[in-house]
């Protein structure tokens, strides 16, 4: 037999660790703690930041919350902003998205970000009238397209230079 | 501090752990801190640590585990016996089984 101690690992994001591992940590009350990859939310969430997601436990996510879900199309969690709440449905959609993922039924949302890590200090993600701002602008899209915008501007300076 | 292992008894994996085989290997993530944290405490074990991991059922004595092992890996039961040993110290140190009975 060979050797067989436990060997310390770093998921760094992978999506088939967070999509196995999230909702089983969170079913048992448990806080999960991960990073978060991809562009989707932008500029709120960058590549690279590590994100923790509480339980929702018998509490109701709130326009505003960023909310871990597992995507009705692709089987992978997601994290996206809760923009709108609609007969008891929830709108989800990514800051830098210009499409919803869909309403999505309470049970269908794993639980909420309490917490963002980006460069080894914590920000705080609030759940008060900053968070409802974010809904309305994340909703409307203004955000993809200022993002884009500045983006574009930023590509045209650099070009004159 | 290395807890003694009892071959009449039966181990489990701790309720504290959350375990999943994804993509082919055994990830375990420990509770005991009060959070599953993928950067910071996720585990892998390798095909051997598989095979006596999944033999730990909370039901069987690890003496049977060993036997059960011995055979499969066509390999003595003293050397078996000591891999086993070895990483149930470690597994029990990181808090991912308890002792069932």
């Amino acid at each position: 037999m060979d050797k067989t101690s436990p060997s310390r690992v770093r998921a760094g994001g992978d999506l088939p660790l967070v999509t196995g591992l999230m909702p089983a940590v969170l079913e048992k009350g448990r806080p999960f703690r991960f990073e978060a990859r991809g562009t989707s939310m932008e500029p709120f969430i960058v590549d690279g930041d590590i994100l923790t997601v509480v339980p929702l436990a018998g509490s109701r996510p709130r326009p505003g919350d960023v909310a871990a879900f597992v995507h009705p199309a692709s089987g992978g969690v997601r994290v996206h902003r809760v923009v709108k709440v609609e007969d008891g449905r929830y709108v989800l959609k990514g800051d830098n998205a210009l499409d919803a993922d869909g309403a999505l039924s309470r049970d269908q949302i794993l639980g909420v970000v309490v917490r963002l890590e980006r460069g080894g200090r914590v920000r705080p993600v609030g759940r008060g009238l900053g968070a409802a701002l974010r809904a309305r602008l994340s909703r409307s899209a203004l955000v993809v397209r200022l993002t884009r915008r500045a983006r574009r501007l930023a590509g045209a300076r650099k070009d004159r230079c | 501090m290395c807890q003694e292992i009892d071959l009449s008894k039966a181990y489990g994996p701790s309720e504290d752990v959350v375990v999943r085989e994804i993509e082919g290997e055994i990830v375990i993530v420990p509770l005991a801190s009060g959070i599953g944290d993928i950067e910071d405490e996720l585990y892998t074990l390798n095909e051997t640590g598989r095979d006596i991991w999944t033999r730990l059922d909370g039901a069987k004595p690890l003496a049977a585990v060993v036997r059960e092992l011995a055979e499969a890996y066509d390999a003595p039961a003293g050397q078996v016996e000591g891999d086993v040993v070895g990483l149930l110290e470690e597994l029990l140190v990181r808090r991912m089984i308890v002792e069932k009975g």
